[in-house]
């Protein structure tokens, strides 16, 4: 039974040599750019933890405020929120940062009408939008800019992370009605001869196996197609991301892995889901 | 209905009735045929007998009524299970029914693989059979380059390669000369007498002439006639 599937797969592939030829470099495509995306994500998988790295925001206290008031201050703000770090700057840097941080008060930190300047203290904090919450208080004066480079830079690899999955799927997705397509052709070529084969008793699953035979020969050629597509791909991008002091994407072992057995398995379950809806559909007839 | 009795019956008909878009092709049909008989069913054109033979092996689905063949109801089983049915009828197809892309040997071995002969068995005994019918030195044209009395022989070298038991012949003389008819009328017959049940649809009366056998004769739909030829 096995044998004679091999036998009658072979002779379906040898009548279509060209066609599926065809098919697997047509399926070889999703899948390559599938195994790409899919590297992409896991790439950039590490720097989407930058999103959630803390952010030191810079709070401006009341000139007014003694030693003893401020110290209260800041253990009221570490009793309250524990998973804040808060420090008070130096007097040394105080101006240097007072300038980076609240260019506004330029004007205060120079020449001769010079005045005592304000505290300033730095709170490194996980939501930083929290921190905005302490100008309502009488202690705070102002509250500094939250932005963040890395935390931008996890963000956007997030967004490409879950990009590169939904892409993978909707690639895999178009494989599979690709080979559904073509089996679905193929079937209907064959139509007559299936029905013949009906009718002298042969077995539903001895009329598919050659089918699945013929389509499982060019799915295994899609999948070490699309490995070689994908390691092209990941390595043109390699050049951009050492450019940008990144490490450069590489293609695991997994994805090699999944990339030949997603073609084989693929076209495997195109043709059988193919099959059984002919046989279905005759069967309504 | 007792299995006994059921078994007994190589085909039984109960009630059958067969309509297309409302216009009734058989009508009522009640008919029992022993293991090892032998049938002529004939009629004018239209009458049914073509009908009544998909029936039988369940290429076509009864309107009412029962289909039974080999003790088993043919319009209520799977798939698989027709399948197996299926091995156990050699049918011999009007319109041939042959692969297009295969050999005339490989036709017939094709079948015959999928009954579960080893390849050298399955050459074997197709080899035989073609030879038989004189279509031997035809075992690699493709059934494209041959006449319609050659495709013919080919089509019943496949239903009798496995030796069913029951064959169903729709017009098997159709495409043959007398000599071929004749010819296969024997075989037919010696098919027969080795414990095959037969049932051969044909309008061709000089084959009910030939050999007396159990003759039905459709009209309109009914069996108007049951006995031997002539009437």
């Amino acid at each position: 039974m096995i044998a004679q599937a091999f036998r009658e797969g072979s002779a379906l592939l040898r009548r279509r040599a060209g066609v599926s030829f065809v098919l697997a470099l047509s399926l070889a495509v999703p899948l390559s750019l599938a195994g790409f995306t899919a590297s992409l994500g896991l790439w950039s998988g590490p720097l989407t933890t930058l999103e959630s790295e803390k952010v030191v925001v810079r709070v401006l206290l009341h000139p007014r405020m003694d030693e003893a008031q401020r110290k209260q201050w800041l253990e009221d703000q570490r009793r309250t929120h524990p998973d804040w770090i808060l420090s008070e700057v130096p007097k040394e840097i105080l101006a240097e940062r007072l300038r980076i941080w609240f260019p506004y008060l330029e004007d205060l930190l120079k020449g001769e009408n010079a005045v005592e300047l304000p505290p300033l203290v730095e709170v490194q904090a996980p939501r930083p939008e929290e921190v905005d919450a302490l100008s309502d208080g009488p202690a705070v004066i102002a509250v500094g800019p939250k932005s963040s480079v890395h935390r931008a830079l996890g963000r956007g690899a997030k967004t490409l992370v879950g990009l590169a999955t939904m892409l993978s799927v909707v690639l895999l997705a178009s494989a599979f009605i690709l080979a559904a397509t073509w089996i679905h052709l193929e079937v209907y070529r064959h139509a007559e001869e299936i029905s013949i084969m009906r009718l002298v008793g042969v077995t539903e699953s001895a009329i598919r196996s050659p089918f699945v035979v013929a389509a499982a020969v060019p799915g295994i050629g899609a999948g070490v197609a699309s490995v070689l597509g994908t390691l092209y791909l990941v390595s043109s991008v390699e050049d951009v991301a050492i450019r940008f002091g990144l490490h450069p994407p590489v293609v695991p072992p997994w994805i090699v892995a999944i990339e030949i057995s997603a073609g084989f398995l693929l076209s495997i379950l195109a043709a059988v889901v193919t099959l059984v809806r002919h046989a279905r559909s005759e069967e309504g007839e | 209905m007792n299995f006994c009795t059921l078994f007994s019956h190589m085909i039984r008909l109960r009630n059958l009735t067969k309509a297309y878009d409302g216009r009734r092709i058989l009508r009522g049909l009640d008919l029992h045929v022993e293991t090892g008989e032998f049938i002529f069913l004939t009629g004018a054109s239209g009458a049914g007998k073509s009908t009544l033979l998909k029936l039988l092996y369940a290429n076509e689905q009864p309107s009412e009524g029962q289909v039974w063949v080999a003790g088993e109801r043919v319009d209520l089983l799977s798939r698989n299970k027709l399948a197996h049915l299926r091995r156990k009828i050699g049918v011999i197809f009007q319109d041939f029914k042959l692969l297009r892309h295969k050999t005339v040997l490989e036709n017939i071995t094709f079948v015959l693989r999928f009954h579960g002969l080893t390849s050298r068995d399955a050459h074997r005994r197709a080899y035989q059979v073609l030879k038989r019918l004189g279509l031997h030195h035809r075992q690699s044209a493709l059934p494209e380059v041959l006449s319609g009395g050659e495709q013919q022989r080919v089509a019943i070298a496949r239903a009798l390669a496995y030796q069913p038991r029951l064959i169903l012949a729709d017009e098997p003389t159709g495409n043959l000369d007398a000599d071929l008819a004749g010819e296969l009328l024997s075989l037919l017959c010696d098919i027969n007498y080795q414990g095959a049940t037969v049932l051969v649809a044909t309008h061709d009366h000089s084959l009910l002439e030939a050999l007396p056998a159990r003759t039905l004769v459709l009209h309109q739909g009914r069996i108007e006639y049951d006995g031997s030829w002539p009437p």
